[in-house]
C-alpha cells in the first residue's frame, strides 16, 4: 500500500520526490532508471525512449544520455552523493519482434544506463530488463522498493513506446 | 621549510573549497534557470502586454505609429520568451500536460491575433478552414504554441502578399492541423534538420531555431506527430493529435486509470 502521492511519468519526464510518495510508469522498449538515496530517503525516476541524443532538436530527457545524468544531477542537488545512491533499472524489452532494429533499441537503452551508472560510480542493486514483455512499475519511495508487473501487448498499445 | 609547505597546503585547500562553493553556486544558478526565465521574464511581459492596450492613441495621433511598433516588439518578445520557457521545460524533464476541453479554432484565431503585425507587415492573408465541430481534450497552452510557431514560420518564410491556410480537420481517430504557406521549402538535406535548435533558416535568415524543436517535442508529448510536405511552391506543416472528446474528469485522463489496477501480486525489487 502506497502512502502519499503517486506520480505517473511519461517519456521524457524526470521526477524526484521524497517519502511518502511513489512514482510510476509503463515501459516497453523504454528504460526507466530509479535512483534511491538510502540516507536521505528520497528517490527519483526517469523514462527515456532512445539511448542517445542525436544532436538535433532539444536536449530532451527522452534520450538516455541526457535523462540519466540529469536525474543524477537532480538527486545531487537534493543533497545526494554517489555513495548513498542506489540504482535500479527496468524496461528495455523487445516489443517489435519482426523488426530487428527495434529489437536493438531496448538493448541499447539498457546498455547506456549501465555505462552511465558505472561512470558515476553508482551501485546498480536491482534490474529487470530485456525480454519481450512490457512492464509497469511503481517506485515506493517510503521503502525504496520497486513493484513490478508484466503487461501484455494489448495493454501496452498507445500507453507507452 | 615544513611550515611553508603546510601553509601552502592550507592555502590550496581553502582555494579548492572556495572553487567548490562557486561550482555549487553556478550549478544552483543553472537549475534555477527555468524558474528564473519563467518569473523574471514572463511576469513583466504579462504586465506589459496587459497595460499596452490602455495606451492606444486616438487615430490620427502622431504617436500611433510608435505605439504599434512598441506593441509589435512586445508581442514578439513575449513569443520568444514563451519558446525559451517551453524549451527549458522540455530539457529539464519537468514538462507537464494539463488536459482540458479545447476548441482548436479558437486557439488558431488567438495565434493570428498575436501575430497580426507580422502578418500585416508582409500583407499576408490568413484563412481558417475548420471542419472539426467539437472540442478535443488536450493541453490548450501547448497546442496554442504549436499553432503560433507554425503560423509565425509561415509568415517568416512565406512570400509577400501570399496566403496562409490553416486547416483543422478530423481524420478517423485523429485531429489534423495543417498550416500551409506559399514559398520555398526548408533548405535542408534531411527532414529532421528542420527541427534542430539554433539552426540557420533558409536564405540565411537567423532565428533562435527553437520554434520547430519545441513544436516537435510538444506534439510527441501530446501523443501526436508533425511532418511537412513541399509541393508546387507551397509548404504544408501537418500536426496530428489524438482525437479525445471525452469530458475531462480529474485524473482519469491519460495513462493514470491504467495504474489504478493493484500491484498486489507484483514482483518487488
Amino acid at each position: 500500500m502506497i502512502h502519499g502521492n503517486s506520480t505517473f511519468i511519461h517519456v521524457g519526464q524526470i521526477h524526484v520526490d521524497s517519502a511518502p510518495a511513489a512514482i510510476s510508469t509503463v515501459l516497453g522498449s523504454c528504460v526507466a532508471v530509479c535512483l534511491y538515496d538510502i540516507k536521505l530517503g528520497i528517490g527519483g525516476m526517469n523514462h527515456y525512449l532512445l539511448p542517445f541524443w542525436n544532436g538535433n532538436g532539444l536536449q530532451s530527457p527522452k534520450f538516455g544520455n541526457i535523462a540519466i545524468p540529469k536525474l543524477i544531477e537532480t538527486m545531487m542537488m537534493h543533497g545526494s552523493s554517489e555513495r548513498t545512491l542506489q540504482a535500479k533499472i527496468f524496461g528495455g524489452a523487445s516489443m517489435n519482434i519482426s523488426v530487428t532494429e527495434a529489437m536493438m533499441i531496448g538493448q541499447k537503452n539498457i546498455l547506456v544506463a549501465k555505462e552511465i551508472l558505472k561512470e558515476y560510480n553508482i551501485a546498480l542493486v536491482a534490474e529487470d530488463v530485456g525480454g519481450q514483455q512490457g512492464r509497469k512499475i511503481q517506485f515506493d519511495i517510503e521503502r525504496g522498493k520497486v513493484l513490478l508487473k508484466y503487461v501484455t501487448r494489448s495493454d501496452m498499445i498507445s500507453r507507452s513506446e | 621549510m615544513e611550515d611553508i609547505k603546510n601553509q601552502e597546503v592550507a592555502f590550496l585547500s581553502r582555494k579548492i573549497l572556495e572553487l567548490n562553493k562557486k561550482l555549487i553556486e553556478s550549478d544552483k544558478v543553472k537549475s534555477r534557470f527555468l524558474s528564473l526565465v519563467a518569473s523574471e521574464l514572463n511576469n513583466p511581459m504579462t504586465a506589459l502586454l496587459g497595460m499596452i492596450p490602455h495606451l492606444i492613441p486616438d487615430s490620427g495621433d502622431p504617436r500611433e505609429k510608435t505605439f504599434h511598433l512598441v506593441h509589435e516588439e512586445a508581442l514578439m518578445l513575449d513569443f520568444r520568451v514563451q519558446n525559451i520557457v517551453a524549451a527549458a521545460e522540455i530539457e529539464s524533464g519537468e514538462i507537464d500536460i494539463s488536459y482540458s476541453s479545447v476548441d482548436v479554432s479558437v486557439l488558431a484565431k488567438e495565434a493570428i491575433e498575436a501575430l497580426k503585425y507580422a502578418i500585416e507587415a508582409k500583407n499576408i492573408l490568413v484563412s481558417i478552414e475548420n471542419t472539426l465541430d467539437k472540442k478535443i481534450v488536450t493541453d490548450a497552452k501547448k497546442v496554442y504554441l504549436i499553432i503560433k510557431n507554425l503560423l509565425s514560420n509561415g509568415c517568416l518564410y512565406g512570400i509577400e502578399s501570399g496566403l496562409i491556410d490553416i486547416g483543422i480537420h478530423q481524420d478517423d481517430k485523429k485531429v489534423v492541423i495543417n498550416v500551409k504557406n506559399q514559398g520555398e521549402g526548408p533548405n535542408v538535406e534531411f527532414k529532421p534538420q528542420v527541427y534542430t535548435r539554433f539552426s540557420e533558416g533558409p536564405q540565411g535568415v537567423h532565428g533562435l531555431g527553437l520554434g520547430l524543436s519545441v513544436v516537435r517535442d510538444f506534439c510527441e508529448r501530446l501523443d501526436g506527430s508533425i511532418d511537412y510536405s513541399v509541393k508546387e511552391g507551397s509548404v504544408t506543416f501537418t500536426v496530428t493529435l489524438p482525437l479525445e472528446t471525452a469530458e475531462p474528469t480529474s485524473d482519469a485522463n491519460g495513462s493514470n486509470e491504467f495504474l489504478f489496477e493493484s500491484f498486489d501480486d507484483a514482483i518487488e525489487l
